[in-house]
């Protein structure tokens, strides 16, 4: 069924105005506001835009409808998981850490000899960390999660779930020519072809898994190198703390992007060598993060009283100092982890990314982005990935920080 | 007062330190690079022959060690020598570019930081509403696409379809002021929309962070309203991880804009030391990382005596 | 159906009529002659005449490839945008036309002795220098002089290799004396390394000051950002329409392209050939799209197992699909190669020579031969070695699946890949510029004692016939011997020749040309604004 532009018009205003009064007879005023502001927008859009506008409005408003609707799903089925606390006898056996340490190493022993079912293991033991960490206590806080945060942990959920599995999801493989160069989007290929002819979905595909594993892989690196640096050198003091400090001021002057370019072009365009190069830089600022937020902690009375009790530093760290400054840890874990991503397209842009064919996101904006000026919209499909990436890990972040800030209001 | 001026004398000191380490780093590293100078500036027409004379006209036949510390002998007294390529002085080569950089830096700068502060305040004010949603996704969005992409929609907008501002920002001399300001717009539209989320989510975190503290439920609770709240009483103690974080961005404004200028042709120093590698020309490169390293030293500095001056508890220690 | 003879006496007419030498009476009357209609020559007439080159406007250039270190010693000249600047305020002795022929710049005529090992150049007596001075053999024997000798730090010494003395004849004119005999020796001048520059007085050369005695001026110039030149009145050539000229270094791509669309530059040097299709639906802009010397090779060393074996270099050569190697990493802006470098835009070309294609099938018989099925070997490139290099050896790799062989790509480093890669590693890409004639570049990459011989390749029929082409003094005969050694090095030489890349660069509607372009480099042999003009 064909709606006429008029139908359509009056169908729309019709429905805003609806759920705006609904809001108010109910007293629900965020749904109100929201409602009724939509509306004056649409007016002025309306005249402005004419019926195209408001269709797009109207579009917009059903995915971020979706959206929500996802996100709400995907948190009460968190919350179903955690309730039944289907992990409670694992915990309870004690043998939890354990059988983690046994599957991370049976991924890295498969990984490294190119067994054919890593990945399933690898999703495994995800799924096996992710069961055993919900429980009801973890169930309570997941209520209080706003849909933001619900929807940023979805996404993460699909990106991993790509990224794993992705020779089984992509039609293609990263490297396979199947048609001419920038074909556009048919019953085979979802978004078209490449400059070289290859699907551009398997491309997106692979790359959740070689961008974001090297992300994530670089960001846990400079995490490791600082915040472990900087935990020491706030317990220890003195000269060792002294000179990682003035260590880390060394190479935090020195400007990123060159420092990256000088040991790219010395060491060669190695994936290993990108993820060092990134770690390196992005190391001294977790570390001096992690030791202004480890200073404040070690003058507390509690670690005051754990040293006289005689516990070793390895006890001090570990179970006194870092559960107190987790948190904006967490915070800077998630901006480095997009800022990576970038320095990562940057290098590319200077002839000094990921090796091709690796399908990576930062390379495939760069290798067309100049399409863009042409209206043409290849580009853009890579880079969405990051941004939404992007959004979504800062989504989870900040209700993680927005919690541990012990607001309780609202 | 006294202390500040201790604090600024003992980091100035340090400051030259690492600079000096610095310099090390960076000079063995462009000696590690593949190839040299020699080969870089004949590419693949060189011979064997030619290379020699050309190592030996550069005086690249003497041992690095040695390079280097008459390098430094001149460096000490602010004598950076000459470009090895080109025998010019390294002053002249950069003295310019430095200030097309800090002219854009200031730039985008002037802008960034009002805004994002701004912001940051009232997206704390009305944390978790719609706006903050939005103003979040939104910053999020700007600085997860790569510079050069964000470079390239904005002149496919701005000066290709609309033709309000200029494509290439070329400067030139006996431009006026204003001039300037439209030529230089888009590379600092840029750069304010790459800086912006970052220091607004700190300034957002910082004052939300405080949110909870004792005092503010006090002040809460005599009925000040929340933007009182937020402006008298949060900020003045979130300045400073707010100042550092502002420090850390100017530093990027001035040290990270090589992919800016390249796609906007301004002419600052980060092209010059992207050549500079490029050629293995070790002057320029040790001129352009030691401007960048002071920069952020000083900026650092800066942050930190800010820090005390704003935050009354470290203004007068106990 | 006109004969080739009247067809370039209305080539010339044209041009006449363009640069407004000759009357319309006289066009009109040596048209019909040559076999055209009295209407047909009116309309040649006025479309000619229309065409006629116009004085005036600041002509502003987007050029690519310019570096922060760029200096004027010729010898050092590498990049690109200095390339375009010296062909715009210096002069070379000879120039390569817009018929692709060899033209006076600063010689006037040339000659030989028979044996073709003495040349003699007559200079033009109106030349000058920027500064004043008349341009004269004293600066012709000092600017080659900066390329010859021990303690020449220049890049074209091997150019130079072979001229053992240059005399100054007295009478304003100079003679190139050789120790083998060279019929190339003219098309040697046009390199980019030989302009004239003033000479010192001690038999050096003043390059600093960036004096010359070209088409215009150089009034200001900033390496790596750009230069402003304005046209020198007393230039000795015919040409130079703009009153000033403005060449802006942009680097980026897209930001050169940028600059063209909103017409913040009149011409644009290396258009991306990814965005060519869209680019030229642009109304207001012009592609020039010009079959070029320059190559792309992929040699491998005759003399390592596997490729000394024939079948094995065969198999290789008939596994690559040209068309889709042209098609997806060029975008169609490049002429298809035979593993021969020698290539349309160079003269003596030989055009009937059968093109090894893409036959799988063949390829793999070869490999039976060779007894080296399911062979493998490892092909080394660097991004920097021309636009999509890893994507065309990628894609070589896929084709060359279908004939049973496994192509290992190694992705070396940009930096060094000339001294850690090149003539050394036993299979790599590589690009060539482009060189004037097939002699010159057998000589310098084929020739069996080359220092560049990048194959290893020691053919004897192959290297007697370059010996006796180079002597050989009559065309028809030289072409026969160079279209002798095509067919050898396609069937036995241990270069793959995918294709020679097109020069495409970009103008705005209002700028005008003949219609013919010069090959040797980009923007009309890096000679457009000379030759350029505004149309009002």
């Amino acid at each position: 069924m064909e709606l006429t532009t008029s139908q359509f018009v009056i169908g729309y205003y019709t429905f805003l105005l609806g759920v705006s009064c609904f809001g108010a007879y109910t007293n629900k005023r965020q749904v109100f506001m929201l409602a009724f502001s939509l509306t004056l927008v649409s007016f002025v859009l309306g005249i402005v835009g004419g019926a195209a506008a408001l269709k797009a409005i109207a579009i917009c408003a059903g995915m971020l409808a979706i959206a929500g609707m996802i996100s709400f799903g995907f948190r009460e089925f968190l919350i179903q998981i955690a309730e039944g606390d289907f992990g409670a006898g694992i915990r309870n056996s004690g043998s939890s850490s354990v059988v983690t340490l046994i599957l991370v190493a049976a991924c890295i022993v498969s990984g490294v000899m190119g067994w054919g079912f890593t990945e399933i293991l690898i999703a495994i033991t995800i799924l096996f960390v992710v069961i055993t960490s919900l429980n009801p206590e973890t169930a309570k806080e997941l209520r209080t999660a706003p849909l933001t945060a619900a929807f940023g942990m979805f996404v993460i959920f699909t990106y991993a779930v790509a990224g794993i599995f992705a020779p089984w999801i992509a039609p293609f493989g990263e490297a396979e020519v199947i048609s001419s160069a920038f074909a556009p989007p048919d019953e085979n290929m979802l978004l078209g072809a490449d400059q070289l002819g290859r699907d551009m979905f398997s491309r997106i595909v692979y790359g959740s898994r070689n961008s974001v594993g090297l992300a994530i892989t670089a960001t846990v690196a400079a995490f490791i190198l600082g915040a472990g640096a900087g935990l020491l050198a706030a317990t220890k003091g003195g000269w060792f703390d002294q000179f990682m400090g003035r260590f880390a001021d060394v190479i935090m002057s020195i400007p990123s992007l060159i420092f990256a370019l000088l040991m790219l072009s010395i060491f060669g365009p190695t994936t290993p060598v990108i993820i060092c190069a990134v770690a390196i830089i992005y190391a001294p600022r977790v570390f001096r993060l992690t030791r202004a937020v480890a200073g404040n902690v070690v003058v507390m009375d509690y670690i005051e009283a754990a040293k006289l009790r005689g516990e070793g530093m390895w006890y001090l760290i570990r179970r006194e100092i870092l559960p107190n400054s987790t948190a904006p840890l967490v915070a800077e874990f998630g901006l480095e982890f997009c800022f990576v991503f970038l320095l990562v397209a940057g290098l590319s842009f200077l002839g000094l990314g990921i090796q091709p064919p690796t399908a990576d996101w930062g390379s495939m904006v760069r290798e067309n982005a100049t399409l863009i000026s042409f209206g043409d919209i290849t580009p853009l499909i890579p880079a969405a990935a990051i941004a939404l990436l992007t959004v979504a890990v800062n989504f989870v972040v900040d209700w993680m920080l927005f919690r541990s800030s012990g607001l309780k209001e609202q | 007062m006294g202390d500040i001026a201790g604090l600024v004398g003992k980091r100035l000191g340090l400051g030259l330190i690492i600079l000096l380490v610095i310099s090390v780093i960076i000079f063995f590293m462009v000696e590690l690079l593949p190839g040299d100078i020699a080969q870089a500036v004949l590419g693949q027409g060189a011979t064997e022959e030619n290379l020699a004379a050309l190592r030996k006209e550069m005086g690249l036949d003497q041992p690095a060690i040695v390079r280097y510390l008459g390098w430094l002998k001149d460096a000490v007294v602010f004598d950076f020598g000459s470009s090895v390529v080109t025998q010019e002085p390294v002053t002249s080569i950069i003295g310019e570019r430095f200030a097309k950089t800090l002219f854009l830096a200031a730039y985008a700068a002037v802008i960034a930081v009002p805004v994002s502060i701004v912001l940051g305040v009232l997206v704390a004010l009305m944390r978790n509403s719609i706006f903050d949603r939005v103003a979040n996704v939104l910053t999020l969005t700007s600085i997860s696409s790569p510079e050069f992409f964000l470079g390239y929609i904005l002149i496919l907008y701005f000066a290709v379809k609309w033709g309000m501002f200029p494509a290439i920002a070329s400067l030139s001399e006996g431009m006026s002021f204003v001039e300037l300001l439209n030529r230089a717009f888009l590379p600092a539209l840029t750069l304010v929309l790459v800086v912006v989320a970052h220091m607004m989510r700190m300034t957002r975190a910082s004052i939300i962070n405080l949110l909870a503290s004792p005092y503010i439920e006090m002040a809460r609770l005599k009925g000040a309203p929340p933007l009182k709240v937020i402006v008298r009483h949060a900020l003045p103690n979130a300045w400073a991880p707010i100042i550092n974080v502002v420090a850390l961005n100017l530093a990027y404004l001035i040290t990270g804009v090589v992919l800016v200028e390249v796609v906007f042709v301004y002419p600052g120093i980060g092209q010059a030391l992207v050549d500079a590698v490029s050629k293995r020309d070790f002057p320029v490169v040790q001129a352009c990382c030691l401007i960048f390293a002071a920069t952020f030293i000083l900026l650092n500095l800066a942050a930190d005596v800010g820090a005390i001056l704003t935050n009354p508890r470290l203004r007068h220690p106990k | 159906m006109k004969s080739v003879k009247d067809q370039m006496l209305l080539d010339k007419l044209a041009d006449a009529a363009r640069t407004g030498s000759i009357s319309r009476r006289s066009f009109m009357s040596n048209a019909i002659t040559a076999g055209l209609t009295a209407s047909a020559a009116t309309g040649l007439w006025s479309s000619s005449a229309k065409a006629a080159p116009q004085n005036g406007g600041k002509f502003r250039v987007a050029q690519h490839d310019g570096n922060t270190s760029d200096t004027h010693d010729p010898g050092t000249y590498l990049s690109y945008a200095m390339i375009l600047l010296a062909h715009t305020f210096r002069s070379y002795l000879t120039a390569i036309g817009t018929d692709q022929n060899l033209a006076p710049d600063l010689a006037t005529e040339w000659s030989a002795t028979p044996d073709a090992t003495e040349w003699t150049f007559k200079l033009n007596p109106n030349a000058k220098f920027h500064s004043g001075g008349k341009v004269t053999a004293t600066d012709v024997i000092a600017s080659m002089n900066h390329h010859r000798g021990e303690n020449s730090s220049s890049a074209a010494t091997a150019l130079l290799a072979s001229v053992v003395e240059i005399v100054d004849n007295g009478d304003h004119s100079v003679t190139f004396k050789l120790d083998s005999p060279n019929a190339d020796l003219p098309w040697i001048m046009p390199d980019y390394h030989l302009p004239i520059c003033p000479a010192n007085a001690d038999g050096t050369i003043n390059w600093q000051t960036g004096d010359g005695s070209g088409p215009y001026r150089l009034v200001e110039h900033e390496s790596g950002v750009g230069s402003r030149l304005v046209r020198f009145d007393d230039w000795h050539g015919e040409g130079a329409y703009f009153d000033e000229v403005e060449f802006i270094i942009i680097n980026d791509p897209n930001a050169r392209q940028t600059a063209l669309v909103t017409g913040d530059v009149d011409a644009c040097s290396l258009l991306e050939n990814k965005t060519l299709g869209l680019l030229s639906r642009n109304p207001n802009i012009e592609v020039d799209n010009v079959g070029s010397a320059s190559a792309i090779t992929i040699p491998m060393h005759v003399d390592v197992a596997p490729f000394d074996n024939n079948d094995v270099r065969m198999a290789l050569k008939l596994a690559i699909d040209r068309d889709e190697l042209i098609e997806k990493v060029t975008y169609g802006a490049a002429t298809k190669g035979n593993d021969f470098h020698h290539s349309p835009a160079m003269p003596y070309w030989p055009d009937d020579i059968e093109q090894t294609p893409y036959d799988p099938d063949k390829a793999k018989w070869h490999l039976q031969q060779a007894g080296a099925e399911g062979l493998s070997v490892s092909l080394s490139a660097a991004e920097s070695i021309t636009t999509g290099a890893i994507d065309m050896c990628i894609l070589y790799a896929e084709q060359a699946k279908k004939a049973g062989i496994n192509i290992n790509v190694v992705r070396e480093p940009n930096d060094g890949y000339w001294s850690d890669v090149w003539l050394t590693k036993p299979w790599c890409l590589v690009s060539w510029g482009a060189r004037p004639t097939p002699d010159v570049m057998y000589t310098l990459a084929y020739k069996d004692d080359a220092a560049w011989n990048e194959t290893h390749w020691k053919n004897p029929k192959f290297n007697e016939l370059l010996l006796q082409a180079k002597a050989e003094l009559d065309d028809v005969k030289r072409a026969a011997m160079y279209r002798e050694m095509a067919i050898i090095s396609r069937d036995d030489g241990g270069a793959v020749i995918p294709y020679f890349p097109n020069f495409v660069y970009g103008r705005r509607k209002g700028v005008k040309h003949t219609g013919q372009l010069a090959a040797s480099w980009q923007l009309d042999g890096a000679r457009g604004a000379s030759r350029w003009w505004f149309e009002s």
